[in-house]
């Protein structure tokens, strides 16, 4: 896997779209992100990687204020974060998330999981939102597992749905918190499948994963993290060919070298 | 034969303190009724007679009530109870020789008299012990010694006169009472309470129209809040008040009734009542007719 | 037999108060004590903190002290609650004593109920309210379209055992004014004192089958949800 199948792409493409400025969080003592400045821009594909424990989970949760942060700033299209209520849900509504461990709703129906979002946040009239969610369902591949619950799809199968249900709300960004970590390795591919010809599509996404093929095919920038802080940020080719930080190094050679 | 004389130390304290407000009652609690004691009185019973058991073993166990006051009535710092109940078994005690020192008085409830009887646990029930056929079968009554009659406790400012206005309208005595079967059958919304000084509440603060239970227990309430409560209508139940004993002792009936007339002719039972009920009423009423035995 | 033969209506009648406290105040104490959880797990402090004690307060204290506090303080400070006697449908109106011994059972029983469902909200996985909230849903939807219908399920055994408890408290309204089974009974054992373990035995057979009804209606509902999971 050494050739890129990607052009690489200038990141400031677009104008920007999610902004971190100066954002510092505790917890209690432990300092989990230190001084993050992130801009995401419409249309890029960022991958976070870094060791475990590096804080690129907590990271990614922030970006939709599932964590709270201590000092600085996040801004989604030129707006800040809302603190709670109303306000924050609309804007939850405009940022997907695809979890590590699915979280697809256990007491509803693969449907209803991805129907509900436009129903009940979006007031999308109830055949309408079936006929798209089908839709969604059939791009992803579970289309025919539609009645079923999510108790009797395979993870690979939940993940897609998960992914259908997110993309549902039409969101103006999608967060990846390692979305494979939890699967089998034969069903990997089947979700970084799609979650490629998705980036391929144009959606502004934020991928924290170990996968760094995906990494490589997808991505227009790699951040790498470590201890809270961002170490080294550069292009998929120049990071995986040349990076500069010994903390990269390091972990690249941990990684690489099987 | 040697006649000793004592004053019953049931005195009609609680009764007197709770009737002070109305200027009647003796403070000092020393309105007992005098007895004589008989101290060779076991001689004048049969062999194997239970009157000659009681006689012979010198003490005597009656069941009284602690919660009425001027029927029974036990304060929580009071010895002995008070009130005309006690009175009447000090009264029967002392024609078996048997003085007030050696009356053991043992709480009863309304639910608990029959079984209290029928396993022994006192040799008397003497507890506003209303005669009744359905508890003929089951345990002896002598008497009756007192007849009271079912009244209404109302707000002072009540429109209640008598029974026929409590129609439709709640009232309150104690859960499961027989006082409460009769205000139901007269058309009232029955309420009942675990006790007769909760029911007073009730009616004082206005959550049911009227309490009610034989009108010797509503005057005594009355009397402790006469600006704000008052006793109307006449009685529309006839409650005889007997004295229970075990049915496995049928010969007890003869010598209940014939101590209770004693009483009567001699004036003992009059200056009982006198002390007890009769303290807020201007005249003592008639004795009753007692049954005749079986 | 003849005390339970004679006066069946009477039987019935008690009964049926026992049967209307307990529908009546088993609603209001799943209502209230559902909001009550919702409280405690809520984002709001304050409520969250107000829920906690409530429930410190109400499960600690003998339920025969809050009947003596609403039945009986309460009037005697002014609080009668007898406007509800106001309210009417049609011929029939609730009185101020049923109202009062419902008020004490509710008060008493929502924070039992309280307590089995905010178990029943922490046996359901946190990713489950953490989707729902990455979706957008308000706190209130992902209450009753997420967490709530998941707890329920885990929450039907506890909260049946809460309800059972409920159909034999009624009993205390015995002596509060309510003429129900346990004051029917004693009625009937006055009127009867040489049936009174007959009486017990029919009273008690009595508050047996409305255990069972609701029992059995649990594991009915718990049989249909396993089916509808799998």
């Amino acid at each position: 896997m050494t050739a890129l199948e990607k052009e690489p792409t200038t990141p400031a493409q677009g104008e920007p779209l999610v902004v971190l400025s100066d954002v510092q969080k505790w917890y209690g003592d432990l300092h989990v992100l230190k001084d993050i400045n992130l801009t995401v821009h419409r249309g890029e594909v960022v991958v976070v990687i870094g060791p475990s424990g590096s804080g690129k989970s907590t990271l990614c949760r922030t970006i939709n204020r599932l964590e709270t942060i201590g000092e600085g700033s996040i801004q989604l299209d030129g707006k800040p974060l809302p603190e709670e209520g109303k306000a924050l849900a609309n804007l939850r509504a405009e940022v997907g998330m695809v979890f590590q461990s699915f979280n697809l709703f256990a007491h509803k129906t693969i449907l209803e999981n991805v129907t509900l979002g436009p129903i009940k946040v979006r007031g999308v009239k109830k055949a309408d939102a079936d006929a798209k969610a089908q839709e969604l369902l059939d791009r992803v591949g579970v289309g025919h597992q539609a009645a079923k619950y999510p108790a009797q799809l395979s993870g690979g199968q939940q993940q897609r749905v998960a992914i259908a249900r997110a993309l549902a709300m039409e969101p103006k960004v999608m967060l990846f918190d390692e979305p494979t970590s939890a699967l089998d390795p034969e069903m990997i591919s089947e979700v970084l499948d799609v979650m490629v010809t998705l980036a391929k599509g144009g959606m502004t996404m934020v991928v924290v994963t170990h996968e760094m093929g995906f990494a490589r095919t997808a991505a227009d920038r790699v951040v790498f993290m470590a201890d809270g802080q961002i170490v080294e940020e550069n292009t998929p080719e120049e990071f995986f060919t040349n990076p500069q930080s010994p903390r990269a190094q390091d972990f690249l050679g941990k990684i690489l070298k099987h | 034969m040697r006649l000793r004389r004592t004053a019953a130390a049931v005195a009609g304290l609680g009764l007197a303190m709770s009737l002070a407000a109305c200027g009647d009652a003796g403070s000092d609690g020393g309105d007992s009724v005098d007895v004589e004691v008989d101290e060779n009185a076991a001689e004048s019973f049969d062999e194997g007679t239970r009157m000659r058991e009681l006689a012979d073993q010198g003490t005597i166990k009656i069941g009284v009530k602690f919660d009425q006051p001027g029927i029974g009535y036990k304060g929580a710092t009071d010895d002995d109870p008070s009130g005309f109940d006690p009175q009447i078994g000090t009264i029967l005690a002392a024609s078996l020789g048997i003085d007030e020192e050696n009356i053991e008085w043992v709480e009863t409830i309304s639910a608990n008299r029959e079984s209290f009887l029928e396993s022994g646990e006192v040799d008397l029930v003497i507890a506003s012990y209303s005669i009744t056929d359905a508890r003929r079968e089951v345990v002896g009554q002598a008497g009756p010694y007192y007849v009271t009659g079912q009244q209404l406790l109302v707000p002072s400012d009540s429109d209640i006169a008598d029974v026929s206005d409590v129609a439709g309208e709640e009232v309150c005595s104690v859960t499961g009472s027989t006082s409460l079967d009769n205000a139901q059958a007269e058309g009232a919304v029955p309420r009942g309470f675990d006790t007769y000084s909760e029911c007073v509440d009730q009616v004082v603060d206005g959550t049911v129209a009227a309490m009610t239970t034989d009108g010797a227990i509503l005057l005594g309430y009355a009397a402790e809040q006469p600006d704000a409560l008052k006793v109307v209508g006449e009685p529309f139940s006839e409650e005889r008040y007997g004295v229970g004993y075990s049915i496995d002792s049928p010969e007890m009936c003869g010598w209940i009734n014939e101590t209770l007339t004693e009483s009567f002719d001699d004036g003992k039972w009059a200056e009982a009542f006198d002390n007890t009920l009769g303290v807020s009423l201007d005249e003592t009423p008639e004795p009753p007719a007692l049954d005749e035995c079986a | 037999m003849e005390a339970i033969t004679t006066d069946f209506d009477l039987y019935l009648k008690g009964f049926g108060l026992t049967v209307g406290l307990f529908v009546a105040s088993g609603i209001a104490s799943l209502v209230f004590g559902a909001l009550l959880a919702a409280a405690r797990v809520g984002p709001i402090s304050v409520l969250a903190k107000a829920s906690a004690a409530y429930v410190t307060l109400f499960r600690n204290t003998p339920l025969l002290m809050i009947f003596i506090f609403i039945a009986i303080a309460m009037p005697r400070i002014g609080f009668t609650f007898n406007f509800v006697e106001e309210i009417r449908v049609g011929d029939w109106n609730i009185s101020g004593f049923f109202f009062r011994a419902c008020l004490a059972l509710t008060l008493y029983t929502s924070a039992f109920v309280c307590e089995a469902f905010r178990s029943g909200i922490n046996a359901v996985p946190i990713g489950q309210a953490e989707a729902a909230r990455a979706l957008g849903l308000t706190f209130g939807q992902n209450m009753t379209n997420i967490v709530m219908p998941q707890a329920l399920r885990a929450v039907v055994p506890p909260l049946t055992s809460v309800q059972i408890a409920l159909a034999k408290n009624t009993s205390v309204a015995a002596a509060f004014g309510i003429a129900e089974a346990t004051a029917t009974m004693r009625l009937l054992g006055n009127r009867y004192g040489d049936q009174t373990v007959e009486i017990f035995f029919f009273i008690a057979v009595g508050y047996i089958i409305i255990v069972e009804i609701v029992a059995l209606g649990s594991y009915a509902l718990e049989r249909r949800w396993k089916a509808a999971a799998r």
